[in-house]
């Protein structure tokens, strides 16, 4: 119910904010506070309300999408190499995403942002893809001790499907583990997505996106607040409000699985 | 009643103890006498209650209980559990563990003579404790013991403590024979310390041979209650008649015709298990072995010997072995996933623990209608009716079968287990001591089950891994593994009655002491 509140508030302002906005005003003085803007305006002399309103759509939608896309390639990879019995397969599969977790994810985004200038599409590829190697570990991990009980010895025993035994049973098990990562990395792309918004990958300098706002009017931290304060809580809400919403939904399974007649 | 009168005081006493939880009783109106020096056993099936009464006596109860009545205890009571794994802590050695509590004891003392008195108590509390060679053993880490040693090592705790009183729960449970005869010895060293000992089991044996005052209990009453001997040659209550029965041999099934072909046929099997990355152990070889059509064998062998890699090597769970397995004739595939849908659907393999192998998301029914599905090509509907004949049959009516395994007593799963197994058609069942972790009463129920399937179905093939003598008073042959080796198999009446292998004349013995109750 709490998370509900807490992640709705800044997913319909990311969602709907656009078409609320309206036309731009002209640009007024920089942090000024009053004077028709409730919120004051920006570093650029811009209204923050209005900003608060446009900038909620790349940073949610970016920062989804790259978490999403992370998952869709490292639950497969993960699922596979904690159920296969090859060796030679499980380190074909881990031992590259090795070597890309070992160079810092931000170096890797500079690296690839310097030769293809990617937009916001680019920007969420790019993120997945060095969320990748932890989130695939992740996954192997956890489901490498599910793989080794024996109700999936005793799946393999009735000739299941590999299907049914890595998604219906091994997957399905290691869903608590996965919800709780996946609020943390939800949180760990949004600051990614930010910072690389900061160092000009994939955003305009001036962009209205939340992430930019914080970083681009922290210089007027102390004369107008408003400018950081209310695109940062909007991030932070969306960041707890999801693991908030992934908490009670996990708790409520388990409370339903537990009780026993 | 003179009697009455020379007993000593007793440590610690409950007066009608009743635990509620959900308004409903699991513990009602029970009444206990500890005396010092004394074994009071708590005996009944699980969920009757005998835990939770144990525990009342160290203050501790289930959360959200209403608890009524009376209990005195005293301030040192130790608490022995089924899994003793679990309260040692696996990052400290044993010295650790223990000179922690002994240092409390040493306090008073001068500070140069506390580590030397620390450990003066720390190797009496072991030798107690029944582990002489105490001190090889405290520079290891709890998962470097065994399961006997790591109970010793909790009830050495107890002691360092100072505890008056020591509540064991099911120390012999899924134990081997020559385990429990030294765990019966180590709890009336014990008593003889003056110690009163509360004993938690469902293993009538090691009751009768420690106790000296049986409570019954059932659905969180106590039944009848009195000295072993009366209990066992006159039992009053009509439940602890039927405790006593399920002890009774099993009728099996006589008749195997002699010229039953073979049906399964192991030859030169050399098991390993990879120790890391390089080297392996042999964890069992068995230059042959045969099973017949419609034959009950059993493996017997402590725990540790090696009869559950066989078992896994038939199902073609355990890859890493030679030699050949050989179902009519043909080489069984090393790996399961090698096998096809026959060959799999031919050898089914019942597991130890029910509650791990099955799906916790999935209603029982479904999971084991599946094998119908996969292994014989049934369609969805006709296979559920069928599992749900066999559950039924297997005494799992259909308000049972629809729940989630989390919802079911450990025999009703491994019931379910079986009928998972038998929807395949099988014709070799391996049974991995599916009956080691249930009470008498249900492991009765189990066995019963398994008398039936042997007379019922003549093409079935039971394998019994087991390390219980009485269990393997089912099979027509046994083979008994020790270390890895197979030592000795011949007709189950040759071998209970004129063992021949040294290691098989000490189980047998093992066996017929503590049923004697000695």
């Amino acid at each position: 119910m709490l998370g509900g509140v807490v992640i709705g508030v800044p997913l319909v302002l990311a969602l709907l904010g656009p078409l609320f906005a309206g036309e731009p005003d002209p640009r007024g003085m920089s942090f000024a506070l009053g004077d028709g803007h409730w919120l004051g305006t920006d570093f650029v002399g811009r209204d923050v309300w209005q900003q608060v309103l446009h900038g909620g759509r790349p940073v949610v939608l970016t920062a989804l999408a790259a978490t999403a896309l992370a998952y869709a390639v490292a639950v497969p990879l993960g699922l596979l190499s904690a159920l296969t019995h090859r060796r030679w397969l499980e380190e074909l599969l881990m031992r590259p995403l090795d070597v890309l977790l070992a160079v810092p994810s931000l170096l890797l985004i500079l690296l690839v942002a310097s030769v293809f200038e990617p937009g916001a599409v680019g920007l969420a590829l790019l993120v997945a893809v060095v969320n990748i190697p932890d989130a695939a570990r992740i996954v192997r991990a956890a489901a490498a001790e599910v793989a080794a009980r024996p109700a999936v010895e005793a799946l393999r025993m009735q000739g299941e499907t590999w299907w049914r035994m890595a998604v219906g049973y091994v997957g399905r098990a290691t869903l608590r583990t996965l919800a709780a990562d996946a609020g943390v990395r939800l949180t760990g792309v949004l600051y990614l997505v930010a910072t690389a918004a900061f160092l000009g990958v994939g955003v305009a300098p001036d962009a209205a996106d939340w992430a930019v706002m914080v970083d681009r009017n922290r210089t007027g931290l102390a004369v107008q607040p408003w400018a950081v304060v209310v695109p940062a809580l909007l991030i932070v809400a969306l960041t707890t409000g999801s693991n908030l919403l992934f908490d009670a939904a996990l708790d409520k399974r388990s409370t339903q699985k537990e009780r026993r007649p | 009643m003179n009697d009455e009168l020379t007993q000593p005081d007793p440590v610690a006493e409950i007066t009608n103890l009743r635990v509620e939880i959900d308004g409903r009783a699991i513990v009602d109106g029970v009444d206990l006498r500890v005396l010092p020096g004394k074994v009071t056993a708590l005996v009944g099936a699980s969920g009757s209650g005998k835990t939770t009464t144990g525990l009342a006596l160290l203050g501790e109860y289930p959360p959200g209980a209403r608890v009524t009545g009376d209990v005195r205890a005293p301030a040192g009571v130790g608490y022995v559990p089924q899994h003793p794994a679990a309260v040692l802590n696996p990052a400290r050695r044993v010295s650790a563990l223990l000179y922690d509590i002994a240092r409390d004891r040493v306090r008073h003392l001068h500070r140069r003579e506390r580590k030397a008195a620390a450990r003066a108590h720390v190797l009496r509390a072991l030798a107690d404790a029944q582990l002489p060679d105490g001190e090889a053993l405290l520079g290891r880490y709890p998962h470097q013991l065994s399961g006997g040693q790591q109970q010793r090592v909790v009830l050495a705790q107890a002691l360092l403590l100072g505890a008056r009183v020591i509540v064991a729960d099911e120390p012999t449970t899924g134990q081997d024979a020559l385990t429990k005869s030294r765990i019966v010895d180590e709890l009336s060293a014990v008593a003889a310390q003056g110690i009163a000992v509360v004993l938690l089991s469902h293993d009538l044996d090691v009751v009768r041979a420690l106790a000296d005052d049986v409570l019954v209990m059932r659905a969180g009453q106590v039944v009848e209650s009195g000295p072993p001997e009366r209990l066992w040659v006159a039992p009053r209550h009509e439940w602890t008649r039927r405790l006593l029965d399920a002890q009774a041999p099993v009728a099996k099934d006589e008749t195997v015709s002699d010229d039953a072909g073979t049906l399964l046929r192991v030859q030169d099997l050399t098991a390993r298990h990879r120790d890391g990355s390089r080297g392996a152990t042999v964890a069992v070889r068995v230059p042959e072995l045969t099973l017949r059509a419609g034959e009950c064998l059993a493996v017997v062998g402590r725990s540790g010997s090696g009869k559950t890699t066989l078992a896994r090597c038939l199902a073609g769970l355990h890859r890493d072995h030679s030699g050949e397995i050989r179902l009519d004739g043909r080489a069984l595939p090393r790996s399961l996933r090698q096998r096809d849908r026959e060959q799999l659907a031919a050898v089914q393999y019942v597991f130890q623990d029910a509650r791990s192998a099955f799906d916790e998301y999935r209603p029982v029914l479904a999971q084991v209608a599946r094998t119908a599905v996969r292994l014989r090509g049934v369609d969805e509907r006709t296979a559920r009716a069928e599992a749900l004949t066999t559950l039924t049959r297997l005494g799992l009516p259909e308000e049972l079968a629809g729940r989630h395994p989390a919802r079911l007593s450990g025999g009703e799963l491994q019931r379910a287990a079986l009928a998972r197994a038998l929807l395949a058609h099988p014709r070799v069942l391996i049974c991995d001591e599916i009956t080691s972790g249930l009470d008498t009463v249900t492991r009765r129920g189990i066995l019963d089950v398994l008398a039936g399937l042997l007379r019922d179905r003549d093409d079935l093939s039971l394998v019994l891994i087991t390390h219980d003598l009485d269990t393997a008073r089912l099979a027509h042959r046994i083979a008994v593994l020790d270390a890895g080796e197979l030592v000795e198999q011949g007709p189950a009446e040759q071998v209970l009655s004129e063992p021949r292998h040294p290691f098989t004349v000490s189980l047998t013995e093992t066996t017929a002491r503590l049923a004697a109750g000695t």
